[in-house]
């Protein structure tokens, strides 16, 4: 396991979170004006240095392009701008990461600005699911899966826990259930499947769905 | 870990997994099977490094209005930097199976660290369904030593990657790290002399798991509701 990529054992887990408090020393910001400087000298100047001009001048070089990105894939303005403040954020923060083995830093920016998106997709359509970007990604570097996690804990309820919740409805309850968000039929189709009568079904849909609300909510 | 796998992603499949268009389902699976195929690694960087450049090619270089810049900067340059040193290696994660455990890809580590339910089917085939979005349908199945999966044809494409033992069906016989396509044409019967596990993801989702997701979504605005009003306080 541990050579599969190389440094498997740094990606794993999020176990960076806690770096986040660590300043890094003091040292003389390096002032690079010269706008010839390629994108892997900026961003290498920026992980090195905590060089301002160097991170200045990526940001003016990407933050559109990373916009045009968000407004694709979100058609968003307000994700597409989170998407900018996250992706330039992380920018940022794994500089210190980047080195040339790691490819072109347009490559760079281009898969972390594509994950960012992923974990914002994933939050806005409240998927029920664990896997953040850096899960999938892992060559990227590191960190944050885990902060990400937490946050969305609040958001998250486990499948088999509802199926487990909804075994426990009283049978005609479940019946009733089952046809409105299994099936997907309508209150009076439904009603004729089960041979019940329409307020019958009704009261019972409720009643199992305010169960069912409960169960979730005493879960909290 | 790196396996010589003799079946790969199709080209499609891992272009749309470098540029992550892909559904969360199919990218958990794809990036299982790039974490323990060196070939795919190789090709994956070459497609991110194409994809960036098309990125920035095809890109208008118009502003965007709404942000401040300089304001953003000024947020981004507070935060401490990450230093490479600060990694630490996390846990192994495993599956246990019967008398030995599995060490999983990391992105199905993850899926599978809330625990599994596994429910027994016909033929000797254990199942461990996940939801990890509404477009695909993913599961681990265990299939016992001389166990048979029942003819059967899906709508959509399958996808299934070996983690452990071997299968094998009409058209070979697949061992860890193999990543098998079967289309909605494709009509097979699957069967496991030596007993396996793997990971499967069907692209287009089963009613069943179409219906729960719904009547999961009130719920999770609820809680959603009844976590923001608790911060709140
Ligand atoms: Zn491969």
């Amino acid at each position: 396991m541990e050579d599969v990529v190389s440094g498997a054992g740094s990606m794993l887990m999020g176990s960076l979170a806690k770096s986040k408090s660590v300043k890094e020393p003091a040292s003389a910001p390096r002032v690079s004006n010269d706008v010839s400087d390629s994108d892997e000298q900026l961003l290498i100047a920026v992980g090195n240095h905590q060089d301002r001009a160097a991170f200045n001048a990526l940001f003016s070089r990407f933050s559109n392009k990373i916009y045009a990105m968000g407004m694709k894939l979100t058609r968003n303005e307000q994700l597409s701008h989170d998407l900018v403040q996250e992706a330039m954020l992380t920018v940022w923060q794994k500089a210190p990461l980047y080195d040339l083995d790691r490819g072109t830093a347009q490559s760079w920016i281009f898969t972390l600005t594509r994950n960012r998106c992923f974990d914002i997709l994933r939050k806005m359509k409240r998927q029920p699911a664990t896997v953040s970007a850096d899960d999938i990604w892992p060559q990227e570097g590191d960190i944050d899966s885990q902060l990400v996690h937490e946050e969305m804990g609040t958001m998250e309820v486990e499948v088999s826990k509802i199926e487990s919740f909804y075994g426990q409805l009283p049978a005609a309850q479940r019946a009733v259930v089952e046809q409105i968000y299994i099936h997907d039929r309508t209150h009076e189709e439904a009603a004729a499947v089960l041979e019940i009568p329409l307020g019958t079904l009704k009261s019972r849909l409720r009643l199992g769905v305010g169960k069912l609300r409960q169960m979730v909510g005493t879960e909290v | 870990m790196n396996i010589d796998a003799k079946y790969h992603p199709t080209p499609e499949q891992l272009e749309g997994f470098a540029q992550g268009s892909l559904a969360p389902g199919m990218n958990v699976v794809i990036s299982a099977h790039v974490e323990l195929c060196a070939t795919c690694r190789q090709s994956i960087s070459e497609l991110e490094e194409a994809a960036s450049e098309e990125w920035l090619r095809s890109t208008p270089d118009t502003r965007a209005s709404s942000i401040n810049f300089s304001a953003m900067i000024d947020s981004i340059v507070d935060h401490p930097q990450i230093k490479g040193d600060d990694a630490t290696s996390g846990n192994v994660p495993e599956i246990h199976m019967l008398d030995h455990s599995v060490t999983l890809p990391r992105a199905l580590a993850k899926v599978a660290s809330d625990g599994l339910v596994w429910k027994q089917l016909a033929g000797g085939i254990n199942q461990a369904t996940v939801t990890l979005d509404d477009q695909t349908q993913c599961e681990f199945l265990y299939m016992k030593p001389g166990s048979q999966v029942p003819v059967h044809k899906h709508q959509g494409n399958e996808v299934t990657l070996v983690l452990d033992g071997s299968f094998e069906d009409e058209l070979g016989h697949y061992k860890p790290a193999d990543f098998v396509v079967r289309t909605a044409k494709d009509l097979h019967q699957p069967a496991s002399e030596e007993g396996c596990l793997c990971f499967a993801v069907l692209d287009s989702p089963l009613t069943f798991t179409k219906g729960l997701a719904r009547l999961l979504n009130p719920f999770i605005r609820y809680r959603f509701r009844r976590a923001t009003s608790a911060a709140a306080h």
